[in-house]
């Protein structure tokens, strides 16, 4: 058997599980949400566009656009936060750097849930920090940390961190040294070396952290659910919703498809600038 | 079927990878027992015409013979043929001796026979006490023997060997090419040899296919090649050539630019006015006092000197464009590193007999 | 004291040798704002980690002090019938998914890397589909399927949406050693007599070992904590792990949680220790930067 065909029949098992188990499932999705339901919430397709129109109805709007903010927000906390770590280890870490990335990254692999509920033990009303404020005499009710929007996109930083500091480590630690202090030598100063050295380097890592953080940040529910309440809904708890407990599900598929499409316009975006890095050839 | 003697034969073999042909027309033969070498410069075709006779390539017209069987559709693992590879590909997991006896294990020898034959081969390559060690720990020349042991030990009908020498240094590759010549006499076993190194071919074939851009230019003994070269291309490619470019005068005569006539053999079919290509063997050519009345002679100044050590080769201007290199060992002379400078005048010559014209 | 030393490098400037100069060191000479950002970085991750495991031990339900140490809430844990069956569906639903997720995208990667054709192109592009989907995008689709092909929700369903998006990592880790492995050792082995399988079982799968098992790890460890998918494509009873706390987490906090969450925690620790240490054992090093780049990828 030629190789070209053996390969084949090695692709064949997982393509087609894919293929039936992946891409027609999304298919169905579609073909739901340009349906409609019958009385006992059972889906009938048909032609209801107007499920999308719901979907941009002013009702909705807010969650909509809370969404888009806490993920916004949490991709700009998460650079700011991670940016300096992944730098640190990149061009401090010496020998230790793969155990210093491995150590940094730990908390993370920890169950997604799990690290949630732990702020969620820590910033209750009777958890740990209020239990403390309350011991030091610093107050008498004790604050409300849980339920708000920095509460959610606090959890949404810690859950999603990791995907911006692995990205930024491997640019930067790609990056050589020299080129750095020569930056130094020729600039003279530290924001235009951060400029025209550190930055051009950088900024493959930078967006691909960006489109890993903000991907899964915008299509969260876990942290608006645990951390915060309705006024901090997304448009994952919408969706959660809509799907298993109003039973519409013809609405729900809407904005599945809906957030799926505006998150394909920024993977494109971030593919494209990939593969015109790759063939401008990495610093 | 089979004409007695005859180990592989192409008829019309053509080999196309999309729009690129990397084989054009491949018709030639192998006997059994030779050492037969596929000579010519990079993307020649000489490897994928190997790759076709060890199985990993069909054919895209063509037919292939092994042993007078027709093979295009025998996969690699059924023909009775095996490679040494340019990169030895040994088993990094698999100890010498786990890789030497790999093919006997896929054809369910016994295993005492195992054993004896692996024995046997890995002395045939002087690497016995070596069983245990891993491809890791064996330097490059020892590589090389196991990927041979390896191939060996299976007795097939053909070896193929793509340029296995490649990647040691030059000491060691001389020694191998003595080593191969004699193991491959000594087991009897018909040989392919691909490479781009003339010396080597010239020195280890019992006959050689020149080829390039995927067409084999010239196939013969190794005298053939170099003393009777049927084209620019193999008189350029083997050794170093003189080409002088000369317009024939007259039936067994011609005329190079600088005025310099002398008497050749034409081949047929050259007439008057026709421009043909004169090589000379830069040994050929007698120097100073070498050259003899007898002989057609030509002055010139010296243009460039390369000391070789074993012999001195120099660039002389013939002027009008034309410029022949000869080469002189210093048998004579104590020293012979001060013997010529660039711009001293010197006396070329060379036996009428020794010129080949090309057309 | 400063002031003195900034006024005799301006009066001294053209005479002391650039080398006895003071320079004033910049920030990025000296990391320390850097070094103490880090320090108190790992102490904010790791922190609430340590909370939940230190206050797993307590005596009494408070979260505010530790009173004393205790088993109870593991216990309480291991005692209670449903929590154990949650548990063992879990496990159940790491195996499953690890031992069909590992084989699909390990022949899966051999396809990719060898064949040549559009269709292979094409399925390099739905393999990559599923890594930047977002679960939420995946739980629902899953459900929808489910329930259009009028299959009752299960540990099976939840293990079959698993597999589905668990092959893709598989094939991004064992992809990335295939291509590195030289191809002509595979010809060698067929030169020397091996069919194509037996190629695969005795040349190739032994350099590809470590990734597979790797993956292997990674894979178990993605579905057993996974919540999101197996939310939507759980049946009744049992359900996952991570299901079950969820639903507690909604009716607050409870000590029992955080006995569970330690367990997790240990579990995901030993998985990725095993990760790392299971190459090893083969002798290969570089599979922690396989798993580092998988996350990077």
């Amino acid at each position: 058997m030629s190789e070209n065909r053996f390969a084949h029949l090695m692709l064949a098992p997982a393509g087609v599980w894919l293929l039936l188990l992946f891409a027609v499932p999304l298919g169905i999705v579609l073909a739901v949400s340009l349906g409609t339901t019958d009385p006992v919430y059972q889906a009938v397709y048909g032609w209801h566009p107007g499920n999308f129109a719901d979907v941009f109805d002013p009702r909705f709007a807010p969650i909509l656009l809370r969404s888009l903010l806490y993920a916004v927000a949490t991709v700009v906390l998460c650079l700011v936060i991670g940016y300096p770590i992944a730098y640190y280890i990149a061009r401090f870490g010496g020998r230790w750097k793969t155990l210093l990335v491995a150590v940094v990254v730990l908390p993370f692999l920890v169950n997604y849930l799990i690290r949630t509920y732990a702020w969620v033990a820590i910033l209750s009303d009777e958890g740990l920090v209020n239990g403390l404020l309350e011991d030091l005499g610093l107050s008498e009710t004790g604050i409300r940390f849980l339920n708000t929007p920095w509460a959610v996109i606090g959890g949404l930083v810690y859950g999603y961190l990791a995907f911006m500091i692995l990205p930024l480590y491997a640019a930067l630690d790609r990056m050589d040294p020299a080129l750095i202090e020569a930056g130094k030598d020729l600039y003279g100063n530290r924001w235009q070396t951060f400029r025209h050295v550190t930055w051009p380097a950088a900024f493959q890592g930078v967006a691909a952290g960006c489109v890993l953080v903000f991907l899964p940040a915008l299509g969260d529910f876990i942290s608006a659910q645990l951390l915060g309440g309705p006024d901090t809904y997304m448009i994952g708890n919408l969706i959660q919703q809509e799907f298993l407990e109003a039973q519409n599900w013809p609405f729900g598929a809407a904005l599945t498809i809906v957030m799926m499409g505006f998150l394909l316009i920024w993977m494109l975006a971030y593919l494209r600038s990939a593969a015109r890095a790759d063939r401008e050839g990495a610093l | 079927m089979t004409a007695t003697g005859e180990a592989i034969r192409f008829e019309g073999v053509t080999k196309k990878f999309g729009s690129l042909t990397a084989v054009e027309d491949l018709s030639i033969s192998i006997n059994r027992g030779e050492f037969f070498s596929l000579l010519g410069p990079s993307g020649c075709g000489k490897t994928t015409t190997l790759r076709m006779v060890a199985g990993f390539e069909q054919p895209t017209e063509g037919r292939i013979y092994l042993d007078g069987e027709p093979v295009e559709h025998v996969p690699p693992y059924e023909r009775n043929v095996n490679t040494v590879f340019q990169s030895y590909a040994l088993f990094e997991h698999l100890d010498v001796e786990g890789n030497v006896a790999f093919g006997l294990k896929r054809r369910k020898v016994p295993e005492d026979e195992i054993r004896r034959r692996v024995a046997e081969a890995l002395e045939l390559v002087q690497l016995t006490g070596r069983e245990k060690q891993k491809p890791s720990q064996l330097s490059g020349g020892q590589k090389q023997r196991v990927a041979l042991a390896r191939a060996l030990v299976n007795r097939p009908s053909v070896l193929l060997l793509d340029e296995p020498l490649g990647a040691l240094d030059l000491k060691l590759r001389k020694q191998m090419q003595v080593e191969l010549k004699s193991i491959q006499r000594e087991v009897g076993i018909t040989f392919i040899y691909v490479t781009h190194d003339q010396e080597e071919a010239l020195s280890m074939s019992d006959r050689i296919a020149v080829m390039n851009e995927g067409r084999v230019i010239q196939c013969g003994p190794p005298e053939d090649i170099y003393e009777r070269p049927t084209g620019e291309f193999v008189a350029g490619f083997i050794g170093i050539s003189n080409l002088l470019s000369a317009t024939v005068t007259a039936p067994g005569r011609v005329r190079v630019a600088n005025g310099l006539e002398f008497p050749v053999s034409l081949p047929n079919g050259c007439k008057a006015g026709d421009t043909v290509n004169v090589a000379i063997r830069p040994e050929k050519i007698a120097i100073d006092e070498e050259v003899t009345d007898d002989m057609v002679s030509v002055d010139g100044r010296v243009e460039a000197r390369v000391y070789l050590g074993v012999m001195t080769q120099i660039t002389v201007d013939l002027g009008h464009g034309a410029r022949l290199v000869a080469l002189e060992q210093a048998w004579h002379r104590a020293r012979a590193d001060d013997r010529w400078e660039p711009g001293m005048r010197v006396r070329l010559g060379w036996e009428a007999k020794n010129c080949l014209v090309l057309r | 004291m400063s002031a003195t030393l900034a006024g005799h490098s301006r009066t001294r400037s053209l005479h002391v040798p650039f080398s006895l100069r003071r320079r004033r060191p910049r920030d990025f000479d000296r990391p320390r704002f850097l070094r103490v950002f880090f320090w108190a970085f790992l102490v904010f991750t790791f922190a609430p980690l340590v909370v939940v495991a230190l206050f797993s031990f307590n005596s009494t339900r408070s979260l505010q002090q530790f009173a004393g140490f205790s088993l109870q809430w593991y216990e309480a844990f291991f005692g209670n019938a449903n929590l154990r069956a949650s548990l063992l569906a879990s496990a159940e639903i790491g195996l499953v998914t690890m031992i069909v997720g590992t084989f699909l995208g390990t022949t899966l990667a051999f396809g990719l890397v060898r064949a040549r054709s559009r269709v292979a192109r094409a399925g390099n592009v739905l393999m990559l589909i599923p890594l930047v989907t977002p679960e939420i995008v995946a739980g629902v689709s899953a459900l929808l399927l489910f329930t259009q092909i009028k299959m009752e929700l299960s540990l099976a369903t939840i293990m079959i949406a698993e597999i589905t998006f668990s092959i893709s990592f598989v094939t991004v880790i064992v992809r990335a050693r295939l291509a590195s492995l030289h191809h002509e050792v595979e010809d060698a082995a067929m030169d020397l007599g091996a069919t194509r399988l037996e190629t695969l079982r005795l040349v190739v799968l032994p350099r590809l070992w470590p990734a597979i098992v790797a993956s292997a790890m990674l894979v178990f460890a993605l579905s057993f904590d996974d919540f999101v998918i197996a939310f939507f494509t759980t049946g009744e009873s049992p359900t996952p792990l991570p299901v079950q706390i969820y639903s507690s987490i909604r009716f607050g906090v409870q000590p029992t949680i955080n006995a569970i969450g330690t367990f997790m925690l240990v579990v995901s620790f030993l998985i990725v220790a095993l990760a790392i240490a299971l190459p090893r054992i083969f002798g290969h090093r570089e599979e922690e930067s396989v798993l580092i780049g998988r996350e990077a990828a």
